[in-house]
């Protein structure tokens, strides 16, 4: 409970020393809310509104895994507590049914339910409040055609006093820029509209951005985070500790397939954002979006991963390894249970995206997402050359699975730390 | 989405229609009854369906057959008209490696991929290759004698197990 107490007492401080001012400020820079009856949806709004409801990437937060989309339930687990994300399908009783366009527009804008209850910032109103009010009751329209479900929302266990909504409002007051997309006359109509796709509607910063000890986003933009186990990678253009080194075309591909080869391969949170958002992407969105994402500045945070030089795995073939003086546990461990597929050079033998090469997954030194995805291995998926998951090892013990991880980063050359089971024991904490 | 594909399988073009997503194991044996590549767990973790793509170890049953493509498939039904398939199957019988004998084809397979890229395997090497076999009954020292003798032409050539007396001075009975 460090965290907790250092937030709680962050919050003080920051309620304490900084003045009203800031309230003040954000206050009267919002842009006004535009109040209009509710607009009879053209099928082209309502087509419109499917394109921009995949782009806000609606579905991968309201829905549980396997179950009915949009109708929520899927639990966050934060530092305070769980929340549960709520049924946005048309249903009037447990859904949004009854909400007007105003509602929906206010609720994106500046987080508030049509009774005037604060949302959590887990729902992302934070970015969502950049869109246009056009774009938000299109996105409306749309969840509008969706067959009501009957979804009651599971309640929120939250630690005292974050369950306390009213608290928002001033969380809100401090760190909600009420302002809509503005266009920076100085940027390329394309580098304007991909900002507007990756902030306002695709919400990357939320989980690449890091956050401060209030819970806000930073001004490290897309420096990289953690969050419900993962870590959501540097995605600045530095060329060693972001993506600055990647092709136009690695960067195509693992956004919109989900897979670069010697790059990386989507999966966990950002396969979901994949599968459900980027694949939908048009062309000319697409390359909006990698206009955009070449001009963020290039920071040095995180890792980097030193995927050039040679290691034990480029000397490898596909199906055996190179000799060594010891074989380690870790070695054992993977010919068992990882090398039929993956491969002894990191090639992938049934299927590329099952590559390790390149990884930056096996570079990272806290091995967050390479434990999640060991222990539960990967989603199936329509992203092509997924056709078979990778099963989860959860059945491994903690102890084989950090000899895997110290074995894996031996093997491809990286320097980290090696982990020990009480890693893995942590790790395995996480339910996704 | 239903696809045709012409595959190359054990050298003769073998014509289906099917998903492209649909695992190789379920082309052989449900649309081309060739049945001797078994089915153990679905999900590449027992080697039971392995067959060979261009001579390489490959689990079927999680190989697409839409990336197939030209590749050469072969199976343990024809894997033995190949030298190294041939050399193996012989040491099997001579060993008398199966028991239940279900996972012996994938088991097979596994071991001529191994001596087509290393005619003459270290125990490691062995090791790296035939880990993801899985054998129930357990027969791992007989699969292991059987691939020494294939590879050397020798039953002695295994210092791992100790089989009645041996000439090798460096191993002895307890």
């Amino acid at each position: 409970m460090k965290s907790f107490t250092k937030i709680t007492a962050s919050l003080c401080v920051v309620a304490a020393v900084v003045p009203i001012a800031v309230v003040a400020k954000n206050m009267l820079s919002r842009d006004p809310e535009i109040s209009a009856p509710d607009i009879a949806p053209s099928s082209e709004l309502i087509a419109r509104g499917e394109y921009l409801t995949r782009l806000a990437d609606c579905q991968a937060c309201h829905q549980v895994k396997g179950g009915e989309p949009f109708t929520g339930g899927r639990a966050f687990q934060l530092p305070f507590g769980t929340l549960y994300s709520t049924n946005i399908t048309p249903d009037p009783e447990t859904g949004i049914g009854t909400w007007s366009d105003d509602d929906f527009v206010r609720a994106l804008h500046r987080g508030v339910r049509p009774n005037g209850e604060n949302l959590y910032p887990a729902f992302p109103y934070t970015s969502y409040t950049a869109i246009s009010r056009d774009d938000a009751v299109a996105i409306k329209s749309y969840l509008f055609t969706l067959k009501p479900v009957q979804a009651p929302a599971k309640k929120n266990e939250l630690l005292f006093p974050f369950n306390q909504r009213w608290g928002l409002a001033l969380w809100n007051g401090f760190f909600l820029t009420d302002r809509r997309f503005k266009p920076d006359p100085a940027l390329s109509s394309k580098v304007n509209r991909g900002d507007y796709v990756a902030n306002a509607l695709g919400h990357c910063g939320e989980c690449h951005t890091p956050r401060t000890l209030a819970f806000n986003l930073s001004d490290r933009i897309y420096a990289g985070a953690s969050l419900e186990g993962w870590n959501a990678y540097n995605i600045t253009s530095h060329k060693e500790y972001g993506i600055g080194a990647w092709s136009d075309e690695e960067l195509k591909r693992y956004l919109l397939e989900g897979h670069a080869p010697g790059r990386g391969t989507a999966t966990g949170p950002m396969g979901e954002v994949v599968e459900y958002s980027l694949r939908h992407l048009k062309a000319d969105d697409a390359s909006a979006l990698l206009s955009y994402l070449r001009t963020i500045p290039p920071r040095p945070e995180g890792f980097v991963a030193n995927v050039k030089e040679s290691s034990m795995m480029t000397a490898a073939s596909g199906s055996l390894p190179v000799a060594t003086d010891v074989i380690e546990p870790g070695q054992r461990v993977f010919e068992r249970n990882c090398a039929s597929c993956h491969g002894w050079n990191g090639g992938g033998v049934q299927q590329k995206t099952a590559a390790l090469k390149g990884l930056r997954t096996i570079y990272d030194p806290s091995a967050a997402n390479l434990l999640q995805v060991i222990l539960h291995g990967t989603e199936s998926s329509a992203l092509p050359g997924r056709s078979t998951p990778m099963p989860p090892f959860a059945s491994l013990s903690d102890g084989e699975i950090a000899d895997l991880v110290n074995f894996m980063r031996r093997y491809v050359g990286s320097g980290g730390k090696k982990i020990g089971a009480g890693d893995v024991a942590d790790a395995r904490e996480y339910q996704h | 989405m239903r696809s045709t594909f012409t595959l190359n399988i054990n050298d003769e073009r073998r014509t289906v229609t099917a998903p492209p997503r649909m695992p190789m194991l379920w082309v052989l044996r449900d649309l081309l009854a060739l049945t001797g590549t078994k089915y153990g767990c679905g999900i590449a973790q027992c080697g039971a369906c392995t067959v060979h793509l261009d001579g390489k170890a490959l689990r079927s049953c999680v190989l697409p057959v839409g990336d197939v493509g030209d590749g050469h498939i072969t199976t343990i039904e024809a894997v033995g008209r190949t030298d190294n398939g041939e050399k193996v199957q012989r040491a099997w019988m001579e060993i008398e490696v199966a028991q239940c004998g279900y996972c012996q084809p994938g088991q097979i397979m596994a071991a001529v991929a191994l001596l087509n890229e290393r005619p003459a395997p270290a125990d490691f090497e062995i090791d790296a290759a035939m880990s993801g076999n899985l054998c129930r009954c357990g027969t791992y020292p007989r699969i292991r004698e059987a691939i020494k003798l294939a590879a050397t032409g020798k039953t002695d050539a295994m210092r791992t197990l100790v089989i009645g007396p041996s000439a090798d001075s460096e191993v002895k009975e307890p």
